[in-house]
């Protein structure tokens, strides 16, 4: 009767769904690609171990935002107090790290102040049910403001071992942020993580189906703080040091390279997968228009020229029956 | 007669929004294996007593029972416990989600804390088979036709094994062979021993399908009955009927043969290739089932949405508008239902409300005179007694008088086609006896009045003339000799064919 044959379709749903989830992004992998291929002959060094190191190195801190952005998106939400949430991340590692606390506790207050700071602010978003924007606004400064006062002006210290081990020779970003997106797909496989896609979609359908909207929506709330205090860590190794506004421009880029990746603003439409190939493309960008010598200035005009051209496009498309 | 206790039964449960009854000690019991109809007019209170049943709202007074024993405090969780499983009619599916992930949405099979996607995927199945969905249990739902959701929506209900499933029109989207399974689906659920409730304005669906009827109107029960020996007009006379009482004023037609609006084949959102004369000095009913596209009409001859036409005379200028400046430039005037939304700026002084068609036929830059306006503003309040200071926000106005201000902004430009949305929705009977009286004397005054409505008894005793909408066309024109509430109903949910055929 059936087209498929039952044992097939029942034996094996997980794939055919995440295969399925490709095909919004089909066109822009294939972008992607085209800038690699790009950046690979204007900068051979990319096909060389440390190469290789570097360039994941420059990409990792700007695909953790974008995931942090994209899955508040996904809830129908907005954060604009990530950058300065990355800045707070950074000067807790470079003043603790040091300290007694060490790495490990260092580590440890970097990714509590993100679970933290996360969940307090989904709690406001969703329980007081105010606006994403307004509180993540006001947020911003508060916790730009906390940066500040830990550390004043750039200073502190990150081990210079760990330095070594994350934006060293190695390819230790690459193997992290493999490891992010595999912890990703597993979270994105339990029900909470599920329900993210219909609490933002159709969060009233979403409630009357018996998911625990609001749950889902602060948890997402508190993994985007995490990502980003971890960004603000990895930045802060990078630079051996802290700086307390070093992530003022990731809010934005975060958002670009989110919208780049297909993320709606209305909730639910998108894939991490197009987040992620989003950031890539952003930093590709910036890399090659770098290569080309374009002046800083015109790298911002066309990287805002790309951005508007990518949300367009599907527009086009739309109108068109 | 079964001696069993009800699955999921309402006893004597009012309910009343702002003040506002809906439901007025209302009792229903669903038994198992049992099929009952849940019949009346837009605004009844069908919504509502649906959602005190599955505990999306709590009732004022009365209980609702589950196996005979009360429940204190009914909860969605609760209800879903019961096994209480509800197909609405707004979806509650998500398009960017798989077919099988949203059947089991908010009751995931679960490994190791994971969605158990085997578990899932032959659960889904057995669900879809039941309602004939082939599609591969990966395709994203925002990628099917509007019945195909509706089925999954009914597939996701099936999923939970419910006891007892309430179903709201769940055939309006569907085809005909989509419904011919769906029926053959509850008949085989009905053997089992679900109770089942189902909401529908096709007669003939109720009729061959049920074995039970509850009639609500206005909000209060009016037959509680075995459907059998029960015929369709019968069930009709049920729903309909008020006093009347003097709430509408006496008035002699002022019809003249000229056509203020006259379109031929007109298309516009869900309205499909309509005649249509408007003329002047009568006020035009539109009646029909809520959603059967009468907005789309007026919105369509107002210009604010696109709309085709074979060929069309608007105030002896041939074409239409085409967009809103221009309508209001021929003589329309249109005044939305959701005046909170569409019809007022609600924040706004009253004055600015009243005002602001004038401001666009102002030169742009030209200075506004705020003496005039006030005196302009005056006079239009008493006009229309529309009391109290007019720099007060819109909002503090009550439900009546906003719907006095948002008809008092058009008067000044002498509108000589008016079209009405539901403009006695949520109104008081005062404020609507006003509105009756000052809609036919624009009639007598020589203008067209359209009068879209929900409530029946005002199409019958104001209109000269009321054409019934269904799906997307105009089913019946009734002239004022022939109106009735019956008639209207009957055009509205396609009973009359029966009734002839009888």
């Amino acid at each position: 009767m059936s087209i498929i044959p039952s044992a097939k379709s029942t034996g094996a749903l997980y794939w055919p769904v995440q295969a399925r989830r490709n095909i919004g992004v089909r066109s822009l992998f294939l972008v992607v690609l085209a800038f690699l291929v790009a950046y690979g002959v204007l900068f051979p060094g990319l096909f060389t171990a440390s190469g290789f190191a570097k360039f994941t190195q420059s990409w990792f801190p700007l695909a953790l935002v974008a995931m942090a952005q994209a899955i508040l998106m996904l809830t129908g939400g907005i954060s604009l107090a990530i950058g300065a949430t990355v800045s707070l991340g950074a000067v807790i590692a470079a003043t603790t790290m040091a300290g007694p606390l060490g790495v490990a506790g260092g580590t440890a207050a970097v990714a509590l102040a993100g679970l933290g700071i996360g969940a307090a602010t989904g709690f406001i978003v969703v329980k007081l049910r105010l606006p994403a924007i307004v509180v993540t606004l006001a947020g911003s400064f508060i916790i730009g403001g906390a940066a500040l006062l830990i550390l004043p002006r750039p200073g502190g210290s990150i081990p210079a071992w760990l330095s070594d081990l994350l934006a060293g020779d190695t390819p230790a970003a690459f193997v992290l942020l493999v490891v992010i997106v595999l912890l990703w797909k597993l979270y994105l496989a339990t029900p909470l993580g599920l329900s993210l896609y219909a609490a933002g979609e159709n969060p009233v359908g979403a409630y009357r189906s018996g998911v625990p909207v609001d749950a889902a929506r602060v948890a997402a709330y508190a993994i985007s703080g995490l990502l980003s205090t971890g960004a603000g860590l990895f930045v802060a190794a990078q630079t051996g040091s802290g700086d307390p506004v070093i992530g003022t421009a990731f809010t934005l880029n975060s958002i670009a390279a989110a919208v780049l990746g297909g993320i709606g603003f209305l909730g639910g439409q998108g894939t991490m997968r197009g987040a992620l190939a989003g950031s890539l493309l952003l930093s590709l960008m910036i890399s090659v228009m770098f290569f080309l010598g374009f002046t800083p200035v015109a790298q911002y005009v066309a990287q805002g020229l790309i951005i508007i051209g990518a949300v367009a496009i599907p527009q086009f498309r739309k109108v068109q029956p | 007669m079964t001696t069993r206790a009800p699955l999921l039964a309402a006893r004597g449960v009012s309910k009343a929004f702002f003040g506002n009854p809906v439901l007025r000690d209302v009792s229903i019991a669903l038994q198992p294996g049992r099929v009952h109809a849940l019949l009346g007019e837009n605004g009844a209170g069908k919504s509502t007593l649906i959602n005190l049943l599955s505990g999306a709202l709590r009732p004022d007074s009365g209980t609702i029972e589950v196996d005979g024993r009360a429940v204190a405090r009914m909860t969605p969780a609760l209800a879903r416990q019961a096994g209480v499983a509800v197909v609405q009619q707004e979806l509650s599916l998500t398009a960017s989600l798989s077919i099988a992930e949203n059947i089991g949405l908010g009751a995931y099979p679960k490994r190791f804390g994971l969605v158990d996607y085997r578990e899932l995927a032959a659960r889904a199945k057995a669900a879809c088979k039941l309602v004939g969905l082939d599609e591969p249990l990966s395709t994203p739902v925002g990628n099917l036709a509007l019945g195909r959701r509706q089925m999954v929506e009914i597939a996701k209900a099936l999923y939970r094994r419910p006891r007892v499933l309430i179903l709201d029109e769940p055939t309006s989207s569907l085809s005909a062979t989509e419904t011919k399974i769906l029926t053959d689906l509850l008949e085989r659920l009905r053997g089992e021993g679900v109770a089942i409730l189902y909401i529908s304005h096709r007669l003939n669906e109720v009729m061959a399908l049920c074995q039970h009827v509850t009639v609500l109107k206005d909000g209060t029960c009016t037959a509680d009955r075995s459907l059998e020996g029960t015929d369709a007009a019968g069930l009709v006379r049920l729903m309909v009927g008020r006093d009347p009482g003097d709430l509408f004023p006496k008035w002699q037609p002022s019809l003249s043969p000229a056509a203020a609006i006259s379109v031929a084949k007109f298309s516009a959102g869900l309205m499909r290739d309509v005649d249509l004369d408007i003329r002047t000095g009568e006020v035009l009913g539109i009646g029909g089932l809520v959603g059967q596209g009468q907005e789309d009409l007026l919105l369509g001859l107002y210009g604010a949405i696109p709309a085709r036409t074979a060929s069309a005379t608007v105030n002896g200028v041939s074409g239409l508008p085409g967009g809103v400046p221009k309508a209001n430039a021929l003589g329309l005037a249109y005044v939305p239902a959701d005046r909170k939304r569409e019809g007022l700026h609600l924040i706004h002084p009253i004055i600015t409300n009243m005002m602001l068609p004038a401001f666009a036929r102002m030169p742009a830059l030209k200075l506004r005179s705020r003496k005039a306006e006030g005196e302009k503003g005056k006079s239009l309040a008493a006009q229309l007694a529309i009391k109290g200071d007019l720099q007060r926000p819109a909002q503090a106005l009550s439900g009546g008088n906003q719907q006095k201000v948002a008809l008092a902004k058009w008067m000044p430009h002498d509108p000589l086609v008016l079209l009405l949305n539901d403009p006695t929705r949520g109104v008081d009977v005062e404020t609507k006896r006003e509105i009756y009286l000052m809609l036919r004397a624009f009639a007598a005054a020589g203008k067209a009045v359209v009068l879209l409505s929900s409530d029946t008894p005002e199409l019958v005793h104001l209109c000269d003339r009321v054409a019934v909408v269904r799906e997307g066309r105009i089913v019946r024109m009734l002239e004022r000799t022939v109106l009735s509430e019956e008639a209207i109903v009957s055009a509205a949910i396609g009973a009359e064919r029966r009734k002839v055929a009888a």
